[in-house]
């Protein structure tokens, strides 16, 4: 459910960039704040208050140029993530940052976008090695606050003219522009992929196992742990927990090297290798949160720590619901509940620097639990003041991100 | 790099050749990153970037230097280390040797920094001189904690520090004279050795072993007569009339041994010296009289570990089983681009060499910059030997006396020139440094770092 | 040159000088302020050396607090501050004005922390790019982006301009490996922006800090992500008788799906210049030499090189040579990144930066060697070719006036050539004054207004290196933002 649905505010769905504007400077809109909507699957962040219209990018849809020789696309915010994956399908190609689908965990329906994963920076599981959305998007256009076209970033990878605006649009949701178009860097498709799985570690061996294999030159991008609960929820596995690597490249390659890692990581007990599909599958799940994906609105949180301090926060916390990826620094916790705010927020403290987002919650509980975690009182003032830059009349999203 | 001289400036022909060294640099600022000072005080003025910068501006302008420049310029080692960073090809070593002289005739040194450096010039090269006032020294050193405590005093403290324990006396080998090769076969070669001025009173056992080690080699070896400061420490003092009368009178002293018995090379054990000995070329090239002898001699001069890489060596004698951490002079790595050589030699031999970390930094020694610039040159030091350290050598070798004094006073690691190393391995005693040295179980945990080529 | 004009000095700055220099003394200490007017000299200018200006004073803080005091002072006194990392900037982004106070990280360059679990590194702004690999070398790591100047350039420095480097195209530039800052705030405010984690909350702040150019604040602290070391890395020289058929070959081996680590190009004055420096066995009978490099086990390379040959040999390459030992690896990357500083030694030089999609290399090489030829001066060409990054190396003479004209002019042609193939000005020697003016060509009036907006945010009063980025003509009113008049250079 998207917060959009709970009355019936008009949509707005306008066809271009021009009519996107066109929407600040309209009188009859009574210079209400829009609800900038893509496919409305990730409602994450504050419920913006009545009265507001929603501006729906549904109609700026489409690929605009993509040419795989030079590894760039280029489509419109409104694109739906279908459309973009079967074209790079088509060219053998991917985008190397892996954009989790929210849709099993909220249980929301519609079709998500790449305005969307671009406006909530949604990295996979590769972000460890290959970065996260933001190092992937080399340009935007957006429509900020006051109704201004603006074009930020190109469409070559090294790009360092002017401001980097494109990171702070990244993962803004929707609160400094609507997105009208992206441009992004896609990667070769690989030839073939394999998993190898550690059986039956705890999260603080896991999380020295994990450490060891990302310090080989064996080039591991998936650094995922699994305790028995959540290990049960995918396919693969049950009854203990498992530890997952991931090898991906030509196929001799990965063999070697997914041979010299068993060698490396010997001592750490019982070890298989999952190929292939199989092995496509096992991210697929980690990456869309799947041992979550229970059909009920518990509090979800997404942590975001030093991989070593992962574990850590856990055991603070005294949850045994919770699953690792980002070689231990990125933890998916699920409450009973009560969200716990406070309590997680403070374990995060704990084990240093870092911060927790809740990613899954009421309508109710996100109007009264602040969903993105509070920063410091000057970077407090500095965003806000940014955010002002863009967005003098508070229009855009007002309120969502805290 | 832009640069900005009259057409009278550019008349006079040592300006000229320092405006062809600016106009090379691009100001590309790689030579800070490797430059002793800069890294040790962190201020572009003591980089070479910066004091290039400061050189142009004095000598564009004409004008005289002042105590600024003169802070910076004296603080540069001239261990040349941005020579060999430079991708440009920056002639700094011509260049500061000409800043040196402009400072030298257009500034006045404040009493005490004279007196200091007339003593050095005085005393150091004059081995007679040299041998009294280490001896004296000892009864100073109690007072060098006094001296420490006045600013300008304390090159005094430094100097009474360094001082040795005892000196070597003279010697047949410190002496003019003819050493044969013990071959009976036609002899290997015919070089000179430089006698030198400071190390055989600090160490004559090095020019020692050298003549044993090359009669050994089947090539003999003279001491020419007439032999005196090669101009070294007044060449890096400014003072170019003295340092070119020094070059001259070694020019020669050599001439007369090419043109009487000819000589293969002459063969250098320090390779401060040896830097200033190549340059003699450069140094007298407007001298009409001297610019073709002296180019001859600058072409001969070789250093001990070159010389000995064009010699066939025969199979070591011994089997040494020790760790060398081979340290580069400055004056071999950067200034006479001797890099490999020595290393060579000494893994030829036998002996397990090491490279320390940050191998192109200066050791703080520097001919008399430990005496002028205590403050650096400690810290220097104490880089250097805990770089040193961190291979865990069982000795450390270097083929300059001066490195060897200023490592030697901060370690208890045995350290020695590299020929008495290899005079040991091809059948020479056993070095007297060694003695302290105990052999204990090789150390596999640590990761080696194994020498470059 | 002339071309660029800077801003007149503050009279109301410059009078109060006396003041300012004892206050900066009484909060650094005598021995961390240059004041002596022949001793500022050096601090003129930095790596693009045809613009010079000397600086009010140079400031050498050893901590992040000396760095907020004195920051705090000069933006409440109205005093440009111009930061500066080791000075190695190629377009002109630690050149001061005259009105300025240089803020020099030259004395905070230590590595604080390393933790190789998480695979992090805490180290101060001013610790040298090279550094950072070399500490952490011994374990088995390295920092990934590798500009040609990584022996002397800053980390801070890295940071500002979002240095790139040869091995970016796979492993990223420095903003994709760059986790955390200390920022000191224009009131002297410390924020730490992101940290171990790999994402932060909030607005991406970190992602704004990287390549703004000393504009919004001055960091002294960094962390870093470290990469383990590939197990073998190989770089093979593929010899070609014309720039295009190279530039054809660089197209293709991305375009089937080949990402290799790195893929240089030379052109034949490159070679020449290249070879004469570092003796490191380019072949010197092609006209075009690309590096290739690839990584990993013996068996991975042997692999990959099979297949880039393949596609080579499609292009007609002469020459297919590979480095045979660490050594000769080695002298094959000195010799490439020595590329800008060994042109010293035939002639003076400015390095363009632009960058274009790679299906336009062959077009804009050939139309950068008309546009030259039409100034009748001479280019090499040596720059990143797997990402597009073009380097041309236009060749004059410094001390000529007219041909100095004409070399700023044909470097201002060939990077609007780059904006109108679809790149952009700079790809990551940052835009510095160099390409100031040239902003409103790549960015409208309203694109460049988003940005301000965004500088004004942190730096209302535009205190902070002003001169740099964004052309006059496009300020508006701004305050602190005055009118530029030709200098002298």
């Amino acid at each position: 459910m998207s917060v959009a649905d709970l009355v019936k505010p008009s949509v707005l769905e306008p066809t271009d960039e021009q009519a996107v504007a066109a929407l600040f400077q309209d009188g009859s809109l009574d210079g209400l704040p829009f609800v900038i909507r893509g496919g409305a699957t990730r409602p994450i962040g504050k419920p913006v208050k009545q009265p507001h219209h929603v501006l729906s990018t549904a109609k700026l849809s489409g690929i605009v140029d993509y040419e795989p020789a030079e590894m760039v696309m280029i489509a419109k915010a409104g694109t739906p993530m279908a459309e973009i994956e079967a074209a790079l399908a088509k060219g053998r190609q991917r985008m190397i940052f892996e954009p989790m689908d929210y849709r099993p965990l909220l249980g929301t329906k519609g079709a998500p976008t790449i305005g969307g994963v671009i406006a909530s920076n949604a990295s996979g599981p590769r972000r460890i090695v290959t970065g996260a959305a933001r190092d992937s998007l080399l340009g935007v256009r957006f429509v900020n606050g006051t109704g201004d076209i603006v074009k930020t970033g190109g469409r070559v990878m090294k790009n360092v003219t002017g401001l980097d605006l494109v990171k702070l649009l990244c993962g803004s949701w929707g609160t400094l522009g609507v997105m009208s178009e992206v441009t992004f860097k896609v990667v070769p498709e690989v030839e073939t992929e394999q998993t190898l799985v550690l059986h039956g570690l705890t999260a603080g061996d896991a999380a020295t196992a994990m450490a060891a294999a990302m310090a080989t030159p064996c080039e591991v991008n998936g650094a995922a742990h699994l305790p028995a609960k959540a290990a049960a929820k995918i396919g693969a596995f049950d009854g203990h927990s498992v530890t997952l690597l991931r090898i991906e490249g030509f196929e001799n390659s990965v063999k070697i090297r997914v041979g010299k890692l068993m060698d490396i990581l010997r001592s750490h007990g019982e070890m298989t290798v999952q190929e292939g599909s199989a092995s496509r599958q096992i991210w697929r799940d980690i990456r869309d949160v799947e041992p979550f994906d229970d059909g009920t609105m518990k509090p979800v949180w997404r942590v975001s720590v030093a991989p070593m301090a992962g574990h850590q926060l856990v055991a603070a916390l005294g949850i045994d619901d919770a699953f690792y990826d980002w070689q231990g620094g990125l933890v998916w916790l699920r409450m009973d509940g009560d969200p716990e705010a406070q309590k997680v927020r403070n374990a995060v403290a704990q084990v240093g620097a870092g911060h927790a987002t809740l990613v899954r919650a009421s309508v109710e509980e996100r109007a009264k639990t602040p969903v993105f975690h509070p920063q410091d009182a000057a970077v407090t003032k500095l965003s806000e003041a940014i955010r002002l830059r863009f967005d003098p009349a508070n229009r855009l999203n007002p309120g969502w991100m805290g | 790099m832009q640069t900005n001289f009259s057409i009278a400036q550019l008349a006079d022909p040592a300006t000229a050749e320092a405006e062809s060294i600016l106009r090379k640099c691009v100001h590309c600022g790689f030579c800070t990153a490797t430059c002793p000072t800069y890294v040790t005080l962190g201020n572009e003025l003591d980089s070479p970037r910066g004091r290039i910068y400061l050189i142009k501006d004095m000598l564009e302008n004409g004008r005289d230097a002042d105590t600024q420049i003169v802070t910076h310029i004296d603080r540069c080692l001239s261990c040349l280390a941005c020579m060999t960073t430079c991708p440009s090809g920056v002639d700094y070593m011509h260049l500061v040797d000409h800043a040196r002289v402009h400072i030298e005739k257009t500034y006045k040194r404040p009493l005490i920094n004279r007196l200091t450096r007339n003593m050095l010039a005085m005393v150091l090269p004059y081995p007679g001189r040299f041998r009294a006032a280490v001896t004296l020294s000892k009864f100073g050193k109690p007072f060098a904690g006094l001296f420490d405590s006045v600013s300008a005093l304390k090159p005094m403290a430094a100097m009474l520090r360094l001082a040795p324990g005892s000196v070597d006396g003279k010697n047949t080998y410190t002496l003019p004279g003819s050493f044969a090769p013990e071959g009976t076969s036609e002899k290997a070669g015919r070089v000179a050795l430089l006698t030198g001025c400071a190390q055989p009173v600090l160490d004559a056992d090095i020019n020692r072993t050298t003549i044993q080690l090359l009669n050994r080699l089947n090539v003999e070896v003279v001491l020419p007569q007439g032999e005196a400061c090669c101009g070294s420490l007044v060449h890096h003092m400014g003072r170019e009339h003295q340092a070119h009368d020094a070059a001259r009178r070694m020019v020669d002293v050599w001439t007369r041994e090419i043109e009487n018995g000819g000589l293969d090379a002459i063969v250098i054990t320090t390779s401060g010296c040896g830097t200033t000995i190549k340059d003699y070329g450069h140094m007298l090239q407007r001298d009409p009289d001297y610019a073709e002898k002296a180019a001859r001699v600058s072409a001969l001069a070789k250093d001990i570990s070159e010389y000995l890489t064009t010699l066939e060596m025969p199979a070591p004698a011994i089997q040494p089983e020790m760790t060398v951490a081979y340290h580069s002079a400055c004056s071999l790595q950067h200034g006479q681009k001797v890099k490999t050589a020595p290393k060579d030699l000494l893994k030829a031999a036998g002996f397990t060499v090491k490279d320390p970390p940050e191998g192109h930094l200066c050791c703080g020694s520097a001919g008399t910059y430990n005496i002028m610039q205590p403050e650096i040159a400690a810290k220097l030091k104490a880089r250097k030997v805990a770089n040193i350290e961190r291979t865990q050598p069982d000795v450390i070798a270097a083929g300059n006396i001066g490195c060897l004094t200023q490592i030697g006073s901060g370690t208890s690691i045995p350290i020695l020139h590299t020929v008495k190393l290899l005079n040991w391995a091809y059948g020479g005693r056993r070095p007297a440094e060694l003695d302290a040295f105990v052999p204990t179980a090789v150390n596999h945990d640590k990761p080696v770092l194994e020498a470059a080529e | 040159m002339t071309g660029i004009a800077m801003p007149r000095p503050d009279a109301a700055v410059l009078s109060r000088r006396d003041e300012h220099i004892s206050h900066l003394k009484t909060l650094l200490g005598p021995d961390g302020v240059v004041s002596d007017v022949n001793e500022l000299r050096a601090f003129e200018t930095d790596g693009f050396t045809a613009y010079r200006f000397v600086p009010m004073a140079v400031v050498l803080p050893q901590t992040t607090q000396e760095v907020s005091n004195v920051l705090r002072y000069l933006a409440e006194q109205k005093v440009p501050v111009v930061p500066r990392g080791a000075g190695t900037s190629l377009s002109g982004g630690a050149i001061p004005q005259e009105d300025a106070v240089i803020i020099g990280l030259s004395r905070m360059a230590q590595i604080m922390d390393i933790n190789y679990q998480n695979r992090t590194l805490n180290v101060q702004a001013g610790a040298t790019n090279l550094s950072i690999s070399e500490a952490v070398s011994g374990e088995g790591f390295f920092y990934a982006p590798d500009p040609s100047s990584q022996l002397a350039c800053s980390i801070g420095g890295n940071i500002a301009m979002n240095s790139g480097g040869a091995h970016c195209l796979k492993y990223g530039v420095t903003t994709n490996n760059l986790l955390g800052v200390t920022l000191v705030l224009i009131d002297g405010t410390v924020v730490e922006l992101g940290g171990e984690a790999l994402d932060s909350a909030g607005y991406d702040l970190l992602g704004i800090i990287c390549g703004s150019e000393g504009q919004l604040g001055i960091m002294t602290e960094a962390v870093v992500r470290l990469v383990a070391k590939p197990e073998g890395a190989r770089p093979v020289l593929f010899g070609f008788d014309t720039s295009e058929a190279a530039g054809a070959c660089v197209a293709e081996i991305i375009g089937t799906g080949i990402v290799p680590v790195a893929i240089e190009f030379m052109d034949k004055p490159a070679i020449d210049i290249c070879e004469a420096f570092a003796q490191a066995g380019y072949p010197m009978d092609v006209d075009a030499l690309l590096i290739v490099e690839v990584e990993g086990s013996d068996a991975e390379m042997d692999d990959m090189l099979a297949r880039i040959v393949e596609i080579a040999n499609r292009h007609d390459v002469k020459v297919v040579k590979e480095s045979q030992s660490a050594t000769e690896a080695a002298l094959i990357w000195k010799g490439r990144k020595s590329a800008f500083g060994a042109t010293g030694r035939i002639a003076d030089y400015i390095c363009m930066d632009g960058t274009v999609p790679l299906g336009k290399l062959p077009y804009v090489l050939k139309e950068t060697a008309r546009i030259v030829n039409e100034y009748g001066l001479r280019v090499a060409n040596v720059f990143h070719a797997g990402d597009g990054n073009m380097h041309p190396l236009i060749l004059y003479d410094v001390n000529d006036p007219v041909e100095a004209e004409k070399a700023e002019a044909c470097g201002m042609d060939l990077l609007k050539l780059c904006v109108d193939a679809g790149g952009c000005l700079t790809g990551e020697h940052g835009v510095g004054i160099e390409k100031r003016d040239l902003m409103l060509y790549q960015y409208s009036q309203t694109d460049l207004d988003q940005q301000m907006a965004v500088r004004d945010a942190f730096d209302p009063d535009w205190v902070m290196n002003p001169a740099k980025v964004f052309p006059y003509e496009a300020r508006g009113n701004r305050q602190g933002a005055s009118q530029p008049v030709d200098q002298a250079a």
